[in-house]
């Protein structure tokens, strides 16, 4: 028998380091125990504890990743012990029937940071250090609690901690961080940064019943651009200021961070001479944001005011002529609304549609003043061919005849879950980029013909290419 | 504390649900197409793709991990190959090749679009890549089609140009790979530290592993590139149609002139910029007669239009 799983505990061991410690061992014993074959158990071992090693740094964190390594301060912890809700125990059958009595669990919350960011966490196990401590933990995972990226600490996961050792002290950790724009993300709660005020505007809105002036607007600066709320006065700001905000707070509002300026944040003017080091002028931020690969956009949670550029390979159902409820804007099918009941359903266009650029893909949503562009009928016009058609489909299949294979540029605001991008559209137009100059330039990196053989080669298929 | 931890790990499978994220369709020419095998699933990277829901993957002799494409070409041949149930076959040409395309009975969308498309046309079309080996040795690469329609010429262009820079990119980063002489988990790094996706890295260091002679297919692929760059014709429409409106327009006025007796060139090259020709264009049109065998010289400075 042992002969027979030796091997398999060596990968392990080779996988997973230690495993007498760490209890893997134990756990694949158990498995064996219950006539698992090995190279099934290992396989499993495997999955839970995350065989290969991806190690991350706090801003690389994003909603939704699993088995991952990070290594951190505690800034931060506290306990709470959680009571299983009557009615849950009840529901959970299964559990009791194992024998397991609920007892309260305590769950361990905090924030933990490295020199990129901090993230708050939480623990269903007790952690081997307490605030100050650096610790290392393998088999985390994250997820999004209360709109934010929460570190999760779970059964599965393998704490320890390292002794202080290189990694920058609590005093240098603690305190907001300075970050560009594109860095500030859902794990973030205080930040400071420096940037260029793009829009401003006043509005008044009631809070706890009194009104008050708040002022809402644009930053930017040469990573990106992000929506930011004061709520205290700005005296001296205007379109253009380049501003550093320090303690702000970040605030998530449809899933895109948005910068809120509060009564204990620190507002300054950048003066000229410092503004000069910056790599952006209001000049250079002001400027339309130049298309990018939508593999870059999925690389983050969420992109306020981006521009992508792609073919669209697919219109999804759902686009063409929808009704509305007149209460609240739903979409209504079979003439009710799912919270209004029976409704009269106000008639709108839209347009759902995948881009893909070879790098990625997007869901896209197109608004009707942009469905109409793009489509180059009219919401009246799209209801003529409804009617004459005598069919509720006829919009969506000449939508699929129109757009399918098309290639269109988009401006606008990404957000990402687990059923990928959807980017919402407020431009939308036909590149008209120069494919001429791109040849040019793509001939150049391919370098000179090469020997003869290969140049016939090229002539051939060039030629075939001209017949067709 | 127990039920807790069950749920927790309940939680993966719906983390799981990036199946459901739609996969991106990859820009590849027909001849990297072509030479795609299969990535079988043991040899995957991703530890999760052992699922068996996960999608069929190719892989390319530069390393490119595929499974559904996007591609714009001529379709230049289409067939109704089923016996008992509709299947359409359809070859679609580009400047490196051409791409086999099969829809059915399951691809009810893409079937309509073969029964009613005209050939020869620009069609831009998605659909999953498919390989089917009868034998050894004897590999059949195709495109299961999900979506098509028809397209015009300028997307086509596109298409060339956005396939040509995204395998550019991957030759670039295949040779530099290849140079750095690195191999495993160190070759890995260096690729991710060069900007290179975790994706392209993996399959790069696949593909090496792989292929016997990957230089000499990249030289191949190259070749072929540039051949269908240069071939691109970027002219707009109303270009193209004043010159054949100007061409049309010489050819009626030598008819004009009696051409079929004969005119002295250099009276038709004045009388045709009086008319608001250039003597370049009068010159280019004539050389095309003259070539294409529609007007020949009995005498120098004479031309006289056949027939």
């Amino acid at each position: 028998m042992n002969e027979k799983i030796a091997p398999h505990l060596e990968e392990l061991t080779r996988a997973l380091g230690d495993l007498e410690k760490t209890g893997i061992r134990a756990e694949f014993d158990k498995l064996l125990a219950f006539r698992v074959p090995p190279d099934v158990a290992k396989e499993s071992i495997l999955r839970k504890f995350g065989g290969k090693r991806k190690v991350l740094k706090v801003k690389d964190l994003s909603a939704n990743l699993k088995s991952f390594e990070i290594t951190g301060r505690i800034l931060d912890i506290g306990e709470k012990s959680i009571r299983p809700k009557e009615g849950a125990q009840e529901g959970a059958q299964e559990g009791a029937q194992e024998g397991t009595q609920e007892r309260p669990s305590k769950l361990y919350t905090g924030v933990l940071a490295d020199e990129t960011g901090s993230v708050m966490f939480s623990s269903w196990k007790e952690l081997p250090g307490s605030t100050g401590d650096a610790i290392n933990i393998r088999n985390a995972y994250t997820r999004i609690w209360q709109n934010r990226i929460r570190l999760s600490i779970g059964e599965q996961s393998l704490v320890s901690k390292i002794p202080d050792s290189s990694f920058p002290p609590l005093s240098e950790l603690s305190g907001s961080q300075t970050k560009k724009l594109i860095d500030i993300g859902a794990v973030d709660f205080s930040v400071e940064t420096v940037a260029c005020v793009l829009q401003l505007s006043h509005r008044e809105v009631l809070v706890r019943g009194r009104p008050s002036r708040v002022i809402s607007g644009v930053l930017a600066d040469e990573t990106g651009r992000l929506p930011f709320t004061a709520w205290i006065e700005l005296p001296e700001i205007d379109i253009g200021s380049i501003i550093r905000i320090e303690e702000a707070q970040v605030r998530m509002f449809r899933g895109m961070p948005s910068v809120n300026i509060l009564n204990s944040t620190k507002v300054s003017s950048v003066g000229p001479e410092e503004a000069k080091k910056l790599s952006f002028t209001f000049e250079s931020v002001k400027k339309d944001p130049f298309p990018l690969k939508i593999e870059k956009i999925d690389s983050r949670d969420s992109m306020f005011d981006v521009a992508a550029a792609g073919n669209v390979v697919s219109v999804r159902p759902g686009s063409g002529i929808i009704s509305r409820c007149p209460e609240c804007s739903r979409v209504v099918q079979k003439a009710s609304c799912r919270v209004h009941g029976k409704v009269e359903g106000i008639r709108d266009m839209r347009i759902k549609a995948v881009l893909d650029d070879g790098t990625g893909a997007m869901s896209v949503m197109f608004p009707r003043e942009l469905a109409e562009i793009i489509y180059g009928k009219t919401l009246e016009e799209a209801e003529q061919l409804m009617i004459s058609d005598v069919s509720k489909d006829a919009v969506y299949e000449d939508l699929k005849r129109f757009l399918t294979g098309r290639y269109l540029a988009v401006r606008g605001n990404s957000s990402k879950s687990e059923y990928g991008i959807s980017f919402v559209a407020e431009q939308a137009w036909v590149p008209e980029d120069d494919l001429a100059v791109r040849v040019v330039e793509l001939l150049h990196r391919l370098g000179p013909d090469e020997e003869d053989g290969q140049d016939r080669n090229s002539q051939v298929s060039g030629g075939g290419i001209r017949l067709a | 504390m127990k039920r807790m931890d069950r749920t927790e790990i309940h939680r993966f499978p719906v983390e799981e649900s990036g199946l459901l994220k739609r996969e991106v369709a990859k820009r590849v020419f027909a001849r990297e197409f072509e030479a795609c095998r299969e990535l079988e699933k043991s040899a995957r990277p991703d530890s999760d793709a052992v699922d068996p829901k996960s999608p069929n993957l190719l892989i390319s002799p530069l390393g490119l991990i595929l499974n559904r494409i996007f591609v714009v070409g001529v379709i230049t041949e289409l067939d109704s190959i089923g016996t008992q149930n509709e299947m359409w076959k359809a070859r679609i040409v580009d400047p490196t090749g051409a791409f086999t395309v099969y829809a059915g009975q399951y691809q009810p969308e893409a079937s309509i679009f073969f029964s009613t498309v005209q050939i020869p046309a620009f069609i831009a079309l998605t659909g999953k890549a498919r390989i089917y080996e009868p034998e050894p040795g004897s590999v059949f690469v195709s495109i299961r089609a999900e979506e098509a329609n028809v397209v015009d010429e300028e997307i086509r262009s596109r298409w060339v140009v956005d396939t040509a820079e995204q395998t550019v990119e991957r030759l670039e980063a295949f040779s530099d790979a290849l140079a750095s002489g690195y191999r495993g988990e160190k070759f890995r790094e260096y690729l991710l530290e060069k900007g290179i996706s975790s994706e392209l890295a993996e399959g790069i260091s696949i593909a090496l592993e792989r292929e016997s002679a990957p230089q000499e297919f990249a030289a191949l692929l190259k070749a072929s590139i540039r051949g269908g760059l240069r071939a691109l014709d970027f002219e707009s429409e109303g270009d193209a149609g004043a010159k054949a409106d100007q061409k049309e327009f010489v050819l009626e006025l030598l008819r004009e002139m009696g051409g079929n007796r004969g005119v002295d060139y250099a009276a038709f090259v004045d009388t045709a910029i009086s008319r608001g020709i250039s003597e370049e264009v009068v010159e280019e049109v004539v050389c095309s007669l003259l070539s294409g065998g529609q007007c020949y010289e009995p005498k120098i400075g004479i031309i006289r239009l056949v027939g």
